[in-house]
């Protein structure tokens, strides 16, 4: 993995073999406890960022280990219309009101089947379904399958957010795969008045509904009759999210006086290696950010990233949260010094690393648990360069690039290299730009012991 | 003279204590040392958290309408989460101010009030916002909760503009009723308790006191102000309007908590889980064994025997013949919980089994006697006597693991509408005690719950209480911790050996060998007869016995408060003799410092039980 001494990243690598995992949610005894089902339903006119919000509920969901899954509508009707004009959306035309209905029948009996084979908590209703007929009849669907249902209203009247989605749509939309940006933007246009044509908010004729109503990107919010701490914890992380483009910048630390001797953890200074990438980040940043882009930068309040982050002219935040995974008696040993004192520890960790906690430390399991605020407050934000820890940049990524959690402690996050994140509508974008300063690799293999390099 | 002031505050309100006890709810305490809180997941320098800046959360609303409730629920989650929070109620000024017995001119609450009453509407506000500066400037707080009715859009908008001008954050918090019932029943559980209404029939003082608030402040205006931090809550959470609340993480949270709160009155209820047949241990799921059984049954019977009581006496005291609230049951998915549950299924009431209200995981001390671990892990046994509540065996849980895997727990039990009972294992009622009881993390795992009890807690809008409802005619072996318990008493200092009581380890064989004459500690005050002082709480014939009350002359030193209101300076009370041997229930009063480290403890015992363990031992 390493070439003349430059470490090579390979983030999504997928190490094979058996996982461990996450615990079945029964006591081995067949006792079941009562589990909820939620119906999130997406209302609102196209380009207001429904899929985009979709999508980050079923990330966040995945990340607390909630199994959640999207029904997008849209999938469903492309199957027999994959390129429709905007005449297609009009109501006007009965034969495109018959086909999407249709597909909103299947997509809906899909996830009541989904539902009732337990394969998740949540679904997500991807559609707009802008119409107070098409939410009655959907509520009734759900509600004859004992499932819960929570409308997720995004309106927004500010022009350019809306131009911005559209700009995005018309590049990513499978709708508009290989036409001219200009002409999908122009039918995109025609499509989204057909739909003003019939939209209706939700309103108080629907108060017996349990909605949120997030109106000007979440500059107020409206919540009617939430009825469980699921729905309330759904709807606190929507609060927190905006659809503005932006993204996010993440770094390890240099290079550091531990990573030299292969230990883990500790406080150390960075290497004389480790400082000149504190030297290089800010052209880096520069080059990937480019000028007049406000950035907010993020460290722990360990010395390295600190230390890493110390050329960079941008306000900067220190967060405990964002120190490393502690590893408590582990603190300041090698892998093979672990292996040597704790045989049965190091064993246990490669079995089930994600919810392995060391001796009077963490889990990976803890760590997202203490990485919540930061996950709320990169949501509220705009760009944020976070400097911070191999484990740390692990759950953060996976949150981000949707990774299961039994696979997140096993990715490769290389030294020296900085990763850019950018959120889009059906995926996030990934981006690296590299450093050309070598590190030693830290990165231990299941089953290995690691001898650094 | 503004010093004086703040003392005459804490001396006459009620919920001012000096110190927690783990019985009393401790959540108008300030905390004397800095320590994590139960839920808190790391600490700051600052002692800030979350990079969320300072916050004075402002209430509107007029009386009646829950502002009480909501700040100091509000305060008890913050502070669970280890957020410096502390709420200043402006009636409590106004109290200090004018006087016992005194109430305020009439037109103290118009907008066009005289000269005097804007004065002393003026020296009132001045000493609640000095106190409020110097909690968040001086005292490392973050959120300062500003407790009064705040009906005037203009007088918003200043303060605003205050708080503004000191870089603090200022975040509003309406709640609105137009649910007539609501209202009523809040003003009955909260506001005709004072003086002025001795002697009236309750529906009398209610409409009293509606058409005095109707008449005293005519002017009320609900927040409209589109460029402020606000959050509306319409009838108890039905809806809720937030308005500009994306400035940070806190404020978010808050909205998070506030969606699973309501105002609405309503008891919360513990029970320990039946003993089971065959050995128990976490891993292995018992069944109930017929003593369980019979448990279960004396238990669901006493509840329902205690329920209708407390209704037949809010009748008599000319309360609406309503019929009981409904009562929902909780238990965890373990069979022994499920199955204490069966005899109230069986009258009718639901049940809900929640999987994240599994006790603390042992770890290696499954199934481990005591000595065995002692033995095997000197090294844990000395750092969990050290910080009980954080330590945690290797690969158990810790109680500070167990308290944050509790929260969506928490939230749903501020969701819950029914009265709830929550039947569960000793370390989930613990934390769960802790958080309505805002107890420090340290006392936590010291809790006691014996089976012969149910507790249960009252809301009031101010604090919560709670009481014990004894359980009849049950056999002694039943009654100790649980057999897997994994928690250090710590023994209350000074206590003379005459007084242990007897009670607490009347049998070796299936609960706490090492418990013989280890006093135990009680999450609640179970004082004798003698000594009831609480005015407002019918007590009636089930064994239910009053917490409200405090030991004759435990910790009168502050000559200047008065003496019902002396708090107790002991946090160990004992519990009353009940079994052979034991002496008078005694409540004792630490000489020196409060607190258990007074004295020379007697050695610590680990209470890690199995069923097999030679009782002599």
């Amino acid at each position: 993995m390493a070439v003349n001494g430059v470490y090579k990243p390979d983030m999504n690598r997928v190490p094979t073999g058996e996982f461990f995992l996450p615990s079945r949610r029964t006591n081995g005894f067949g006792v079941q406890a009562e589990d909820t089902k939620i119906c999130v339903i997406m209302v609102g006119l196209p380009a207001r960022g429904k899929s985009l919000i979709a999508q980050k509920v079923v990330r966040y969901l995945h990340w607390l280990s909630i199994k959640a899954k999207i029904f997008n509508v849209g999938q469903y009707r492309r199957t027999a219309t994959p390129n429709p004009t905007a005449e297609f959306f009009d109501t006007s035309n009965s034969e495109g009101e018959k086909l999407r209905m249709a597909a909103a029948e299947a997509a809906v009996s899909d996830m009541c089947r989904y539902f009732a084979n337990g394969e998740g908590l949540i679904a997500i209703l991807d559609a707009t379904n802008s119409t107070k007929a098409r939410r009655r009849w959907v509520q009734e669907r759900c509600r004859s399958e004992g499932i819960e249902t929570l409308y997720v209203e995004s309106k927004c009247d500010e022009e350019s957010t809306i131009m911005s989605n559209i700009l995005e749509v018309k590049t990513t939309s499978p709708d508009y795969v290989g036409q001219d940006p200009e002409v999908a933007a122009q039918d995109f246009r025609n499509r989204i008045r057909n739909y003003e044509k019939v939209y209706q908010t939700i309103d108080e004729d629907e108060s017996d509904m349990t909605y949120v109503k997030l109106i000007d990107v979440g500059q107020r919010v409206i919540i009617n009759q939430i009825q469980d701490y699921l729905q309330s914890r759904v709807v606190y992380y929507l609060m927190n999210l905006h659809i503005r483009p932006r993204s996010i910048w993440l770094s390890r630390h240099g290079e550091s006086k531990y990573n030299l001797e292969g230990k883990i953890g500790g406080d150390a200074d960075i290497s004389d290696r480790g400082e000149l990438y504190a030297k290089a980040l800010p052209g880096l940043v520069k080059k990937s950010v480019g000028d007049n882009r406000k950035l907010t930068v993020w460290t722990s309040t360990l010395k390295r990233t600190i230390q890493t982050a110390r050329f960079l002219e941008f306000e900067k935040l220190e967060w405990k949260a964002l120190d490393e995974l502690d590893s408590g008696v582990c603190d300041g040993l090698t892998y093979a010094e672990i292996e040597e004192r704790y045989p049965d520890d190091f064993k246990q960790r490669d079995e089930d690393k994600y919810n392995y906690r060391y001796l009077g430390g963490e889990s990976y399991r803890d760590v997202v648990i203490r990485l919540e605020p930061i996950i709320m407050e990169l949501e509220r934000s705009e760009n944020i360069l976070i400097v911070t820890h191999q484990a740390i940049l692990r759950c953060i990524y996976a949150y981000f690039m949707n990774v299961p959690q039994e696979r997140s402690p096993w990715m490769e996050v290389p030294l020296h290299t900085l990763i850019k994140l950018t959120p889009k509508a059906y995926s996030t974008q990934e981006e690296r730009l590299k450093a050309d300063i070598p590190a030693v690799s830290t990165f231990r293999e299941k089953g290995s012991s690691a001898k650094h390099q | 003279m503004d010093t004086l002031l703040t003392a005459e505050v804490a001396a006459n309100s009620p919920r001012f204590r000096r110190r927690s006890s783990t019985f009393v709810d401790a959540i108008h305490d300030l905390p004397e040392k800095e320590e994590m809180a139960p839920a808190q997941l790391y600490s700051t320098e600052s002692g800030r958290l979350f990079h969320s800046g300072r916050i004075v959360i402002v209430t509107v609303g007029l009386p009646a309408r829950g502002k009480t409730h909501i700040s100091v629920a509000v305060a008890r989650y913050l502070r669970w989460l280890g957020v410096k929070t502390h709420v200043f109620h402006l009636g409590d000024y106004r109290r200090a101010t004018l006087g016992p017995g005194k109430d305020v001119p009439d037109d103290y609450f118009f907008v066009n009030a005289s000269p005097s009453s804007v004065l002393l509407r003026n020296k009132i506000l001045k000493k609640c916002r000095e106190d409020i500066y110097n909690f968040l400037e001086h005292e490392n707080g973050q959120v300062a909760i500003y407790d009064a009715v705040n009906a005037i859009a203009a007088g918003r908008r200043s303060l605003a503009r205050e708080f503004a001008k000191h870089g603090i954050q200022t975040l509003f918090i309406e709640s609105q009723c137009n649910n007539e019932r609501i209202i009523e029943e809040n003003v009955r559980s909260v506001k005709i308790s004072s003086p002025d209404y001795i002697g009236w029939s309750e529906a009398d003082a209610v409409k009293d006191y509606l058409t005095r608030i109707a008449s005293r402040i005519p002017h009320f205006e609900t927040m409209e102000e589109m460029e402020l931090h606000w959050i509306k809550l319409i009838n108890a959470g039905e809806r809720v309007l937030v308005n500009k609340c994306a400035f940070g993480y806190l404020s978010q949270r808050i909205v998070f908590y506030l969606l699973n709160l309501h105002i609405k009155s309503r008891r919360t209820y513990f029970a320990r889980a039946g003993t089971t047949t065959t050995e128990d241990s976490y891993k292995a799921d018992a069944s109930l064994s017929p003593e369980g059984e019979d448990y279960a049954q004396k238990m669901g019977e006493t509840l329902i025997q205690h329920r209708e009581a407390e209704r037949q006496a809010l009748i008599d005291r000319g309360g609406p013949n309503d019929a009981l609230k409904s009562l929902t049951i909780w238990t965890s998915t373990r069979r022994r919980t499920i199955e204490t549950s069966h005899y109230l299924a069986s009258k009718g009431y639901r049940v809900r089994q929640r999987s994240q209200m599994s006790q603390m995981n042992p770890g290696v001390c499954e199934r481990l006697s005591e000595k065995r671990i002692r033995e095997k892990y000197p090294e844990e046994v000395a750092k969990h006597e050290q910080d009980p509540y954080h330590h945690r065996y290797p690969r158990a849980e810790s109680y500070h693991d167990l308290a944050v895997r509790l929260e969506p727990i928490i939230l749903e039990l501020e969701r819950e509408n029914n009265d709830l009972l929550i039947i569960a294992h000793e370390s989930v009622l613990r934390v769960l005690y802790g958080y309505l009881m805002a107890c420090n993390a340290q006392d936590i795992p010291k809790l006691d719950f014996p089976r012969n009890e149910i507790i249960e807690i009252i809301p009031a809008s101010y604090n919560n209480s709670a009481k014990r409802i004894h359980i009849p005619d049950l056999p002694e072996q039943l009654i100790p911790g649980s057999p897997e318990d994994i928690s250090i008493p710590v023994p209350p200092s000074n206590m003379p050996s005459g007084t242990q009581s007897g009670a607490i380890s009347p049998f070796t064989g299936i609960g706490t060998p090492k418990m013989q004459g280890t006093p135990r500690l009680t999450p609640m005050h179970t004082p004798t007869p003698s000594i009831h002082v609480a005015p407002n709480v019918a007590l009636d014939s089930l064994g239910i016995t009053n917490t409200a009350p405090l030991p004759v002359g435990a910790g009168a030193t502050a000559t200047s408060v008065p003496s019902d209101l002396v708090e107790r300076v002991s946090e160990r009370v004992e519990r009353p003799a009940k079994g052979p041997g034991g002496g008078p229930g005694t409540a004792y009063s630490g000489g020196g410092p409060p607190g258990h480290e007074a004295g020379t403890p007697p050695p610590q015992p680990l209470r890690i039980m199995e069923t097999n363990v030679d009782p002599n031992s």
